[in-house]
């Protein structure tokens, strides 16, 4: 009798768990369902009631005209290029920053370290107009310079590479150092190879934070062939009484790259992720 | 005396050139982009400057006007204080349920996992798009309220309920971030901990709260430290869904620097961002003192 209880109890308890996960897991893919369905939907149907969960007549056509009377095709290129670029870009140059820092010996190494981790502190927002009034010096305004160049290094990925690169046997470089290998060939072909686990999260969070930016490329860019996806999603809601499939069109067509990126590529999000923040 | 510094720098730089030229990439972009605009952006905030007329300087006034005249930034501080407090006081507790509930034996863990997750890699944008069709008054969440003949209400137009819908909305885009961490954490407090309390009798209530939580207090202490300053510098979502309205319901700190930015007020904005800059500094500092303790 005793038995049978607890065991009806762990019963209830298991399919109130499944329950749970259940109702909330829905709760997180229903504005992702809800994003498609309505870019397959007629305009007239968007808010139509009783809801429609399944899109009747369903039709591409907003697809095709974001990509052809719109220009998302040009957003969409223009997010490419410019996470594809900075994320190689702090790629090679954190990797070579956090090596030094983390192998070689030289005066003022920590004490650079230092500052350089100190700006972690300084929020985006402080730089804003200062960096737009340099940019405007230098005439970038409204050029792939201005969005790449400012972040084409980071201290976050300098530290992060520099932890990385702590774990590597100091006599695995003394070795080659011994056999007479340059101190960027060592970098090259011995510290970057080993790093590769690192540098796979530095290049996803790097591109990640690169592809959903939105204040800076907003700020300095002006005319439409500059902006990328975010800023134009967001400023075409402006400009037009929204045409909600068309906007959700555009939405899928933004979200989708970082959803197929990240469900690829799961182990190597979560284990960047918890890497920095749980020690083992 | 200068020139035996300018010596044994000159030294160090050819015996050691190769290190420097390592780090010469970051340095340069660094002191360019960060540090050069970080001290310029305290010079403009001392200064009236519209942009057009040449900056003039009027010393502290700015803050002066911001903390003693200025209501709409006031309000700002409150509205990001609320927004703060009810996002940082619930995201975290959902990714802590959340992952103490896929730390059971659960079948299609990681798909669970996925879907708490798959906001986190949207950008803010997106998702506030999404959600502001939602919210729409004829929308799905007033549609499912109508079903159930619940009251409905134009969420993002209600100054009553702008910022709440806000909030839900960057709580559901965030809290998946926390669940992958705590996840993590509890995965790695030691096994053996929960035998030992097992033996001692310890019921399941006893075990959280003598080896669960203690296990997990640093990562704690990290997720809030970056909860609250990240959600300090809300900005994307308030842009898209409400642009600071209704009646400045929604109106952030960094939302009214940009609409300053946006007038060319700029020594005006440059004070906004340094008010800012210090309640974040304030709370890095909070965090190295937490984290002095724990080492």
């Amino acid at each position: 009798m005793g038995m049978s209880r607890t065991r009806v109890l762990k019963l209830v308890g298991r399919t109130g768990l499944y329950l749970a996960l259940i109702a909330s897991s829905i709760a997180m893919l229903v504005p992702f369902y809800w994003m498609l369905s309505t870019s397959l939907k007629l305009e007239a149907d968007v808010f139509a009631y009783p809801p429609e969960w399944i899109p009747q007549p369903a039709t591409f056509i907003h697809y095709v005209e974001v990509w052809t009377r719109l220009p998302f095709a040009r957003f969409l290129f223009n997010s490419l290029l410019v996470a594809s670029m900075v994320t190689l870009s702090n790629v090679f140059f954190c990797t070579l920053a956090g090596y030094a820092f983390a192998k070689l010996s030289f005066p003022g190494r920590d004490k650079i370290f230092f500052v350089l981790l100190m700006t972690l502190m300084v929020p985006f927002q402080v730089n804003l107009i200062p960096l737009y009034k340099l940019m405007d010096l230098f005439k970038w305004i409204d050029t792939y310079w201005a969005l790449i160049v400012p972040s084409a290094t980071s201290v976050f990925g300098i530290y992060l590479m520099r932890q990385y690169i702590l774990s590597i046997p100091d006599e695995l470089l003394d070795s080659a150092r011994v056999d007479g290998c340059s101190e960027f060939g060592i970098f090259w072909w011995i510290v970057a190879p080993l790093s590769l686990p690192g540098v796979a999260t530095l290049a996803i969070f790097t591109f990640m934070g690169a592809w959903t930016n939105f204040l800076w490329p907003m700020i300095v860019t002006s005319s439409m062939d500059m902006r990328t996806l975010p800023v134009g999603i967001a400023l075409l809601q402006e400009y037009h009484t929204t045409n909600w499939s068309q906007t959700m069109a555009g939405s899928a067509i933004a979200a989708l790259p970082m959803i197929i990126v990240f469900l690829f590529m799961q182990r190597q999000f979560i284990e960047g992720m918890t890497a920095g923040a749980v020690k083992r | 005396m200068e020139t035996s510094i300018g010596r044994r720098i000159g030294v160090a730089v050819r015996k050691y050139y190769v290190a420097y030229l390592f780090i010469l990439g970051p340095v340069i972009c660094t002191t360019i982009f960060l540090f050069i605009p970080m001290i310029s952006s305290f010079a403009f905030s001392l200064t009236e400057w519209s942009g057009i007329q040449p900056p003039e300087f009027v010393g502290l006034a700015n803050y002066q006007r911001l903390i003693l005249h200025d209501r709409k930034f006031i309000k700002s501080l409150v509205n990001t204080t609320i927004f703060v407090i009810l996002g940082q006081g619930s995201g975290p507790v959902f990714g802590l349920v959340s992952a103490l509930a896929l730390n059971q034996k659960v079948k299609f863990r990681a798909a669970f996992r996925t879907a708490y997750f798959l906001p986190v890699t949207t950008s803010l944008v997106v998702v506030a798009t999404v959600w502001k069709m939602l919210y729409n008054e004829n929308g799905l969440i007033n549609a499912l309220l109508r079903s159930v003949d619940l009251p409905t209400t134009r969420w993002l137009m209600n100054p009553r309920t702008a910022l709440l819908s806000i909030i839900v909305t960057s709580v559901w885009q965030g809290f998946g971030f926390e669940t992958v961490i705590f996840l993590a954490a509890l995965q790695a407090i030691p096994k053996e901990l929960y035998e030992a309390a097992m033996i001692d009798g310890a019921n399941a209530w006893n075990r959280f709260w003598h080896v669960t939580l203690p296990g997990l207090r640093p990562v704690i202490v990290m997720i809030y430290i970056i909860g609250i300053i990240g959600s300090y510098q809300v900005f994307d979502q308030i842009y898209v869904m409400t642009e600071g309205g209704p009646v400045n319901s929604t109106l952030s700190v960094v939302y009214y620097l940009y609409d300053n930015f946006h007038y060319m007020k700029f020594g005006y904005a440059s004070a906004v961002a340094y008010i800012l800059f210090a309640i974040l500094a304030l709370f890095s500092y909070l965090q190295m003192r937490f984290f002095g303790q724990e080492e």
